[in-house]
């Protein structure tokens, strides 16, 4: 057991070989304790997702280490990928699922047996107000309500680590709201949790501490009071530093 | 092993072939009773008995087998292309499958299909009156190996395809001329010699030959080498798509 959730060292990803070789992910390196809301900023094509897809296993890293919990992703990945849960930004999911079978596949992937995976299914259900589309495909749901779903995916073996990328895209104000909640009580609970989100007033209200990625490198790190230093919103400080950035 | 994400993956693929029945299940069915009726009744109406069975009981194994080898290919390839094409294969990347597990849960699920088919193809073929079964062990050991040399097939081009359109290359410039030219309807004695030799080096003539065995007796080739042929392919196949989920092949990126 580690008092760090999450650390990365040195990781690289690159896409294709040759002429045609992509450096999504540049030699970063993160250390995330435990109980931390960190948010994970950048551009788009900045190595945000890159960086998670290395992390979860939907990618394979190029080099570098991942741990969480001190467990490594590459070499012990069954143990794990049982520490962690993702909600993409993209819907990988298959669109002719219901909601609560999406929950209860994920379930069985992780080995839950099937009576505590019906209890946890109807609990996710529940908070996340799904009851009225349980039986409802994913392709038949509105933008909030697919997010939603994911959420409860990404929750239902209930990891120590929870990566949400753009969790609340589509989701209108009143909802995104009561998830923000949801999130500051599950944070509160002891999880730790790795927020992207373009929405950044949501990283402001969440997060502890914030890292800005841009060209697949770390540019900035450090604490929510350090980035709202001199009196400043996150997003006025990520602003400055991504226009430095553009400039170098 | 994960037991319960292996039989989570083998549940979803039920509810999947039974989300489009007619594609999965009638489909072939009727395909194959009207290969049962023109081959086996009609035609076989005006050949005398072979190799002591009726001509209908002949080339049942051959219609059968054909129906596996196209409900295996189809079933894994387009259950992996749609995974693929979702990404909800990324359900089973993010969760605790070793590569092993994944292919047992995709090959398996494929199998399980095709078991379903073989058997309401083997109905058809009872109401007909052309099955019969010398060999029960060895027709269910040669109908699942040969579901999964076809499951693990359609796999790698799964793996392989870009479009929905190249899934059906294999099955259309290999697998279907070497089914048809594998001795499924005839025996090879009925060739000239050229291409009687020809026949005994495409691997569909042992998959058709062991069938057939099992089913009446009857063998035109040596039965060892058939068991060397599928059983190596299986093995080979297997520890190639592994080796291919290992590195990630077009899954991971």
């Amino acid at each position: 057991m580690s008092e760090v959730m999450l650390e990365i060292k040195d990781l690289v990803k690159v896409y294709g070989s040759g002429r045609n070789a992509s450096r999504a992910v540049d030699g970063i390196s993160l250390s995330i304790p435990k109980g931390s809301f960190y948010g994970l900023l950048g551009p788009n094509g900045a190595g945000k997702s890159t960086t998670i897809h290395c992390i979860t296993g939907i990618a394979k890293p190029t080099s570098g280490q991942i741990l969480i919990d001190g467990v490594d992703v590459v070499k012990e990945y069954k143990a794990a990928r049982r520490l962690v849960g993702l909600s993409p930004q993209e819907f990988n999911v298959d669109i002719f699922s219901t909601t609560e079978q999406l929950m209860d596949f994920m379930g069985g992937y992780y080995g839950i047996p099937k009576a505590k995976r019906e209890q946890r299914v109807n609990e996710l259900i529940k908070r996340f107000d799904l009851e009225k589309h349980r039986k409802v495909k994913f392709q038949r749901l509105s933008g909030g309500l697919k997010r939603r779903a994911m959420l409860g995916r990404a929750l239902v073996h209930t990891p120590d680590l929870l990566i949400l990328d753009e969790p609340t895209a589509g989701v209108d104000v009143e909802q995104r709201r009561d998830l923000w909640q949801y999130l500051k009580e599950l944070n509160e609970s002891g999880k730790t949790i790795i927020l992207t989100s373009h929405y950044l007033e949501e990283i402001q209200y969440l997060c502890n501490e914030i890292a800005i990625i841009n060209n697949g490198k770390i540019v900035a790190e450090g604490t929510k009071e350090e980035f709202m230093r001199d009196g400043k919103s996150v997003e006025e400080t990520y602003l400055e530093i991504t226009r430095k950035e553009k400039t170098q | 092993m994960n037991w319960i994400g292996l039989s989570t993956i083998f549940r979803r693929e039920v509810k999947r072939t039974m989300r489009v029945p007619t594609q999965t299940l009638i489909a072939p069915t009727i395909s194959s009773a009207l290969f049962i009726f023109i081959f086996g009744t009609v035609i076989g109406s005006r050949i005398s008995e072979f190799a002591g069975v009726p001509y209908i009981s002949f080339v049942f194994p051959g219609v059968l087998l054909m129906t596996v080898i196209n409900a295996a290919y189809a079933s894994a390839s387009s259950a992996l292309y749609f995974m693929r094409f979702s990404r909800s294969i990324e359900e089973m990347l993010i969760t605790p499958f070793s590569y092993f597990e994944m292919l047992l849960g995709l090959v398996g699920s494929a199998v399980v299909r095709t078991v379903l088919v073989a058997g309401l193809t083997l109905l058809v073929g009872v109401l007909f009156g052309a099955v019969r079964l010398v060999d029960p062990l060895g027709f269910f050991f040669y109908i699942t190996a040969i579901s999964a040399i076809f499951a693990m097939l359609g796999i790698i081009v799964a793996l392989w395809a870009e479009s929905f359109e190249q899934l059906q290359v294999l099955n259309t410039f290999i697998i279907t001329p070497l089914t048809y030219l594998g001795g499924i309807f005839y025996s090879v004695t009925f060739l000239p010699p050229l291409a009687a030799t020809i026949t005994h080096l495409n691997p569909f003539f042992y998959f058709a030959n062991a069938v057939r065995y099992s089913m009446i007796g009857y063998s035109e080739a040596n039965l060892w080498l058939g068991f060397v042929v599928i059983s190596g392919l299986t093995l080979g196949l297997a520890i190639l798509v592994i080796s291919l989920f290992r590195r990630g092949w077009k899954i991971r990126g």
